[in-house]
Order: structure tokens, then C-alpha cells, then sequence
């Protein structure tokens, strides 16, 4: 399917995709525009550590619905 | 006149999966407790998947039987045709020999009903009535709507709300099947309540649909979530997929030299090549290679972390492949969604070199695929273009070489329904030049519409 940069840049909760960077580095500096756009602390929330396992994310959600 | 596909009668179907975890050299740890950082134990899955299949997930038994009900439904579409590619070698003026494994003739168009199915049958008689589960682009929903079918379960599909919009022959699918699918965020749960507040056309992501199936799940009657990706009884059921290949080639004397699948969460790669991994582990020389997108790279590169005041980096998990090729990614993708989270199974294969890993930008999988499909005929899944650029790189350095290769790929899924991909491609919308200053500043213009997120 095709999507575009607007879905990109804000579909982890009004956030930007963790790949962003990865997809968009050789179009633009696209760096700087998470920087225009978010703050360090939003981009921070956005990328910093490592994504959560699919168990990891499983369990998690079973402990917040129970 | 040449055989053009080997074909496994049906008697000769498999009558096991292969569990990889019986002979990993390094056996992977138990995963944690994001709340604790305790080893899971199987009763905190048992809300979301039935018993039977946590331990299919936590087994170390080498084989597991296929029970008669499965192989009964398997019989529909597999065994499936192994093709000799004799006319994309011709293009190629290759020696080497490529095979292609049609996963694409299930009745989804992919190889994602060989674990829909099986899941389907273990929740049945488990007593499950109905399965949650989310969907990106329609393919796992499409292929648990049917499995469900089958089976006598109902389903309900959370699809991401873009991709409900913008791929509705999927959502057709399903509803074909008799499952329900809805757009991700939906009010039907407290997850998809809770987005939708903060904004009605809110376009979802795979995050959002993953929460709401699994609440879904948790707390709906006789209800349990599939998922069709990343753990290990999902890698299992995949299984059929190489254990019939090798059927296959031992039918015609033949044996890899390069095995060759796309990896996005890593079970259609997995199911054709953890056969042969076997092999590998017990001394057979063979190269196995996993080809995932440079757009979002989960072998190749760990996923970009943000330090404070620098710039965005890779975490180090494994070296970097470099292809030294000049393609760079568009605005728009042709992709699908991705969630990141590779099998477990395989990053520690790729870790332990057993499988290497390659990343191929968008541009050069579409040309792949067109190549394909302008000598064998068939369209393949943009996912399934991946691999093709791996078989094509590989075919042509057995070319530069010399060497009658043997080379096999899974041919994951047919493009039949992602024609929008294409179109994409083929009306030149996927470039291959940096973007000039006004097409980004109409970009960040567009953005201005969108919520910024939330302290």
C-alpha cells in the first residue's frame, strides 16, 4: 500500500515513526525537521532505547486491560 | 518440453513441523516481564493465547505432529508448486538454476494461512469462539478471516484506519469470509476511544490496532488474538513451507547452493528456510539470506535511538551491510507497514551467522519485481520483491563467476491486490532524486493540519 510523509510523522501517537529517519535520510534533512517540528523531549519519547518486543508488547497491554 | 514446476503429491504433504529450538547451538532466553524484568511464564499469556499454543511456544521438542484437521485444510492450496524460473534465467544469461516455492496460490494469495489455519484449529478446540487480531495492509486479516471460516470461529480484524481507507478489496476479503473488520482507531474499545477523542480521523498505525485486538481479546468472552508474525509457534506452522521444498528437490536431485526469503517480521522467511538452517547447524555448506527493506531495517541496522543534542543513531545490534548502490526512498511508500519486532528466532540466526541479512531500497525491489513478472509471468507481493532482488543480485554474481549456483527463493505472496504499489512505481511517483526546497516546504505545510502530540 502506499503511504505518505504525513502518516510518517505522526502515527506513533502524534509522534514520528521510529523508521522515519531510515526512510527519509537520502530525500531530505530530515533531522532537521523533526527538530523544527517536536521538541527534544517528544523526539526523545520517539526514539530513545529500543522498541518494545511483540511479547514484551503483549504483556504490556495484557497488564493495562486487566 | 521441460518440467516447468515440481509438484509433492498430496500424500506426500508433511506430517510434521520443524521446531528450530531443538537444535539452536545458542538457545534463546526466555523473554521478560516489561514490568518486572522476570522471565514470562506461560499463564501471562493464557488471557491472550489458548494452552495449546503457548506450548507450541515454549517447546523444544525437534518435531511436532500437524494434526488431520489442519492437513485437511492445508490440502485446499498445498502442497504448493516449486517453479524452475528457466525464463528469468534466460533474461538473466545466469548458470545458475533458480527454483521459486508459490506461496502465492493460497486462497489469501500468501503464505500466511499456513499458521491462520492452524491457529484457528487450536483455539477451536481449545473452546474458543472468536479471534481478535489487527491487521496493516489486510494480509494477516485476510488470512485469519479465512482460516476462521474454516474452522467455525468468528473473527473480528482491527485494520489500520489508512490502510481500511485506501485497500478495500482486503477488507472485501475478510468480510467475504464472514469475519468483521473495522478501522484502527475504532470505538469499540478503550484504546480506539481513546485516539479517536484526540482526533476523529485519526489514520491509525499498527501500534494502536495491535492494543485494541489484544483488550479485544482480554476481556470479550471465548475470545483469544492471533497474530500472524514474529513468535515461535507462528515460525512453526511456517515450517511446511521449506519442509516441502526439500521434499521437493530430493525428487529432482537437487540441493541449494543459496536460500533466499524477504524478511519483515521474519515467518515466511523462516518457514522456508529453518529446514535448511537445520542442515546448516549440522555442517551442510549453503548460504541462507534474509532480505529486508532499507526503509525499515531490522537485521541489517538496529532501530535509530535519539541522544540529546546529537543525531539520530543506529543502536550497534550486528554490522551494517552496505549494497554501495544509490537508492534512496521516496516520500510515499510502496511497502507496507511495519511493526518492529523481528522474530526472535531469526535475529539470533543472523547473530550467529547462520542466516546473513541484506537491505534493498524500494526502487531496486520494484524493478525486481517487474523483471519477474515480465519473464515468469506472475506479480509478486512488494514484499516478496525483496527476495527477488537478492535472487537477481545473487544470479548475477554466479554469472560474473562462472558457477551453475542452485538457487531457491520463497515466493512469499502475489501483488494481485497491491496493484496501487505498482501503479505508484510504474507513474514514475517513486523518484530516485532529493527532494528540491519547495516540495519539502509543502510537506511541512501539509503537516500543519496534523495534531502535535500531547505533553
Amino acid at each position: 500500500m502506499v503511504i505518505d510523509f504525513s502518516y510518517c510523522v505522526s502515527t506513533n501517537e502524534g509522534l514520528p515513526c521510529r523508521n522515519i529517519v531510515g526512510c527519509f535520510q537520502g530525500r531530505m534533512d530530515i533531522i532537521t525537521l523533526l527538530r523544527e517540528r517536536f521538541t527534544e523531549d517528544e523526539l526523545k519519547r520517539a526514539f530513545k532505547g529500543l522498541p518494545k518486543s511483540r511479547i514484551e508488547r503483549i504483556i504490556e497491554s495484557v497488564n493495562s486491560d486487566s | 518440453m521441460k518440467d516447468r514446476k515440481i509438484v509433492l503429491p498430496e500424500k506426500e504433504i508433511p506430517r510434521q513441523w520443524y521446531n528450530v529450538q531443538a537444535d539452536l547451538p545458542n538457545p534463546l532466553p526466555p523473554p521478560l516481564n516489561p514490568a518486572t524484568g522476570q522471565p514470562i511464564t506461560p499463564d501471562m499469556l493464557a488471557p491472550v493465547f489458548p494452552m495449546n499454543l503457548i506450548e507450541q511456544e515454549v517447546s523444544s521438542e525437534r518435531w511436532i505432529d500437524i494434526p488431520e484437521q489442519v492437513l485437511e485444510k492445508y490440502l485446499i492450496w498445498r502442497p504448493t508448486p516449486l517453479h524452475r524460473a528457466y525464463s528469468l534465467e534466460k533474461f538473466l544469461g545466469t548458470p545458475a538454476r533458480i527454483y521459486f516455492k508459490n506461496e502465492g496460490v493460497s486462497p489469501p494469495g500468501s503464505h500466511k494461512p499456513n499458521t491462520a489455519i492452524a491457529q484457528a484449529y487450536y483455539n477451536k478446540v481449545f473452546g474458543i469462539k472468536r479471534l481478535a487480531t489487527e491487521t496493516g495492509a489486510g494480509q494477516w486479516g485476510s488470512a485469519l478471516a479465512f482460516a476462521c471460516n474454516q474452522f467455525g470461529l468468528e473473527c473480528k480484524v482491527y485494520m489500520v484506519r489508512v490502510s481500511y481507507n485506501q485497500k478495500p478489496y482486503r477488507r472485501i476479503m475478510m468480510e467475504t469470509w464472514g469475519a468483521k473488520c473495522v478501522p484502527s482507531p475504532s470505538p469499540d474499545t478503550n484504546a480506539g476511544r481513546k485516539f479517536l477523542a484526540q482526533n476523529p480521523e485519526h489514520p491509525g498505525s499498527l501500534g494502536i490496532s495491535i492494543s485494541e485486538a489484544i483488550e479485544d481479546a482480554v476481556t470479550s468472552k471465548d475470545t483469544r488474538y492471533s497474530l500472524g508474525s514474529v513468535l515461535n509457534h507462528v515460525l512453526l506452522h511456517q515450517t511446511v513451507i521449506g519442509l516441502e521444498t526439500h521434499k521437493q528437490l530430493a525428487m529432482i536431485g537437487e540441493y541449494p547452493d543459496i536460500v533466499i526469503g524477504c524478511a519483515g517480521g521474519g515467518s515466511n522467511f523462516s518457514g522456508f528456510a529453518l529446514p535448511f538452517v537445520r542442515d546448516k547447524i549440522h555442517g551442510k555448506e549453503l548460504k541462507i539470506i534474509a532480505a529486508e527493506p532499507t526503509s525499515c531495517p531490522t537485521m541489517t541496522k538496529g532501530p535509530y535511538v535519539y541522544d540529546f543534542g546529537d543525531t539520530a543513531e543506529t543502536t550497534p545490534l550486528i554490522p551494517m551491510h552496505s549494497l554501495g548502490h544509490g537508492f534512496v526512498p521516496p516520500p510515499i511508500h510502496a511497502g507496507g507497514l511495519r511493526y518492529h519486532g523481528m522474530a526472535p528466532i531469526l535475529s539470533r540466526l543472523v547473530v550467529d551467522g547462520f542466516v546473513e541479512a541484506r537491505a534493498y531500497a524500494q526502487l531496486e525491489t520494484f524493478a525486481a519485481g517487474i523483471t519477474f513478472a515480465r519473464t515468469e509471468g506472475y506479480i509478486p507481493a512488494p514484499e516478496t520483491n525483496h527476495a527477488i532482488a537478492c535472487v537477481l543480485e545473487e544470479a548475477k554474481k554466479a554469472k560474473e563467476e562462472g558457477k551453475e549456483q542452485v538457487i531457491i527463493m520463497n515466493w512469499s505472496g502475489h501483488g494481485i491486490i497491491d496493484l496501487a504499489a505498482y501503479d505508484a512505481y510504474l507513474s514514475g511517483k517513486l523518484e530516485d532524486f532529493v527532494l528540491p526546497d519547495e516540495e519539502i516546504q509543502k510537506l511541512i505545510k501539509d503537516l500543519e493540519k496534523f495534531p502535535k502530540p500531547g505533553k
